[in-house]
């Protein structure tokens, strides 16, 4: 119960954000709230049930690219657009959770690396649909645009993505999900299908990266093969580690935190990214459970000296 | 004709070279069953510090060759130390944690060295005309020789010495060959040292044709996975066979297919043998 006020609490307090906020911090806030949900899906996958996938930032592109297409080349308005674009992102989330069944560990993170791999070339060289390396422009989501909209919109989706995924971590699936993780074998003789456990888990976090990225693209109205890089996916990557992998408020406090931190060290330029990668090895090497981790151990001293 | 015999020819030298790096990554692979995500990223230290060694510091290039190969195995061997040893038994965690240590570095590499490429001077100059077909660059029949040579070295490391029979033995039963008194951290600090030197030797020889900018690396971290996942994880004779596979599938398909599209080949041969035979072409039936 009080986990749920708290959630309240915190949402509440972001809903307000855009009445004292700048331009400049507004567009931080969306961005935030876009890595808050790829950070979030990714450590489902990835923090939950133990599948390093590398095709994250490719699901987003799928998702944007979807939606982007269609309505640049069909004239489809991105309101259908972006359910399409969600559904291919999740159905392809099918096909490479299947394709990987039958490998685990950094088989699979190789699978998924050579995957990304190849959409970023195809959406690259694609010049005549995408517009290679010059970006699409795309119209926004509806409406005539505007930053205020655009952030109630992302905190919506965030906010409801992040009530998914703590209903999933607290219902079966979730208790299958750290099963699988922990111990596939023992999980199996336990009657859990593993199999299904793990393409189930593929389908949702590439539908909710397909969302975050179809969002992001009509937010920005520009779509680059930035999306589907790897730099996307260091950036994923990083904000769960250091936030804490495998825990829920983990990705959330990393990618906030991280978004925070690079607008104060944009000034630095070319410095911006190496810092990130530091922050990150260092979490890695020293605290291997994040900020939360870092966080519950300070707790767990100060009960344990009897303050 | 003559066309053909050239693309197959520089399918081959860039497939023996391939081989090269991709040994190192078999190897780590093999003794640690851990993926070097910065594999790619020490290739590239290593063609800016024989670049360094003898541009800056004047040394004879062959002589900055094998000391920026000896710095690199020093780097390995730090590597693992300071970054792997902590995450021995989870493959998951060392991969996250090399992926992250290959964007920390070509981050460094672009603020130290610039964006700009940078290349060793060539130790030969001039072409040969190749069995009267073609004619071929010396510097790319030198560094085919070269790649072959440390390759053989290689193989007769792993064959025929005291360290070779180690590696066999640990990557066979890591258990076993600990009771038997193999000391297996020093043999993974090793192993990590000499895969990554094998890095560093392909960044030295490859580097005077094809000079690096700090974000080369990946190219050659993905090449190699490719190559290590067809040859079949951990055998070093498939490592051969695959890396010259791949460098002329990629060399023909460039020149007669898509040019744009010549890395597409290798990730779509990877999730082909992945999906089809995960063993790879030599490997022992794991998965």
């Amino acid at each position: 119960m009080q986990y749920w006020i708290a959630a309240i609490v915190a949402l509440g307090c972001f809903a307000t954000l855009p009445f004292f906020l700048g331009q400049y911090w507004l567009h931080a806030a969306i961005m935030g709230l876009f890595y808050v949900m790829m950070a979030s899906s990714w450590n489902l996958l990835a923090g939950y049930t133990g599948q390093v996938s590398f095709a994250h930032a490719a699901f987003a592109g799928i998702g944007a690219y979807t939606s982007g297409i269609l309505a640049v080349k069909a004239g489809i308005p991105p309101l259908i657009g972006l359910p399409l674009g969600v559904a291919l992102a999740a159905l392809l989330g099918f096909a490479l959770g299947s394709l990987c069944i039958r490998m685990g560990g950094i088989y699979l993170s190789l699978t998924t690396l050579a995957f990304s791999e190849i959409l970023r070339i195809v959406v690259t060289n694609e010049y005549e649909i995408t517009r290679g390396t010059m970006g699409l422009k795309i119209p926004p989501l509806f409406g005539e645009y505007s930053k205020t909209v655009s952030f109630y919109v992302l905190l919506i989706a965030a906010a409801l993505m992040l009530w998914a995924i703590r209903r999933i971590l607290d219902s079966d699936l979730g208790t299958s999900f750290r099963a699988v993780q922990n111990d596939e074998t023992a999980a199996s003789s336990l009657g859990i299908p593993v199999v299904r456990v793990r393409i189930i888990a593929f389908v949702i976090a590439g539908a909710m990266a397909g969302l975050a990225g179809s969002l992001y693209g009509h937010y920005l109205m520009l779509i680059t093969p930035h999306v589907l890089s790897l730099d996307l996916m260091f950036l994923v990557l990083a904000m769960t580690v250091i936030g804490g992998m495998g825990t829920f408020v983990g990705p959330i406090i990393g990618a906030l935190f991280l978004e925070v931190l690079s607008e104060y060290i944009r000034v630095y330029g070319e410095f911006h990214i190496l810092i990130f990668g530091l922050v990150a090895l260092a979490a890695a090497r020293f605290a291997p459970e994040g900020l939360v981790g870092l966080w519950r151990g300070y707790f767990a001293r100060k009960v344990r000296s009897g303050q | 004709m003559s066309d053909f015999s050239l693309y197959l020819t520089n399918g081959l030298v860039m497939g023996i070279i391939y081989a090269l790096f991709a040994l190192g990554v078999a190897l780590i692979v093999g003794i640690m069953n851990v993926i070097n995500f910065a594999h790619g990223e020490l290739y590239v230290l290593a063609g800016y510090f024989s670049a360094l060694f003898a541009t800056a510091l004047g040394f004879h290039p062959a002589l900055a060759m094998a000391m920026s190969t000896v710095v690199i195995f020093v780097v390995g061997l730090l590597i693992e130390r300071v970054f792997i040893r902590p995450t021995y038994g989870n493959d998951m965690y060392s991969l996250i944690v090399t992926f992250i240590l290959s964007i920390v570095l070509q981050n460094a590499y672009l603020l130290i060295f610039g964006p700009y490429p940078r290349k060793p001077p060539n130790l030969v100059t001039g072409a040969t005309n190749v069995f009267s077909l073609f004619m071929y660059g010396n510097q790319r029949l030198l560094g085919f020789g070269l790649a072959l040579v440390v390759i053989v070295a290689f193989f007769i490391l792993i064959k025929f010495t005291w360290f070779g029979r180690v590696v066999r033995a640990v990557s066979l039963d890591r258990d076993m060959a600990a009771l038997v008194g193999v000391n297996p951290e020093r043999v993974n600090l090793i192993s990590f040292g000499l895969g990554c030197a094998l890095a560093g030797a392909a960044g030295v020889i490859l580097t005077p044709i094809f000079p690096v900018t700090p974000t080369v690396g990946v190219g050659v971290s993905l090449t190699a996975f490719v190559v290590v996942v067809l040859g079949g994880m951990g055998s070093f004779a498939g490592c051969v066979v695959g890396g010259l596979v791949l460098g002329v599938v990629e060399n023909l398909g460039a020149a007669y297919l898509s040019s744009a599209y010549k890395q597409l080949f290798g990730f779509v041969i990877l999730i082909l043998v992945l999906f089809f035979r995960p063993a790879g072409l030599f490997g022992r039936q794991r998965v």
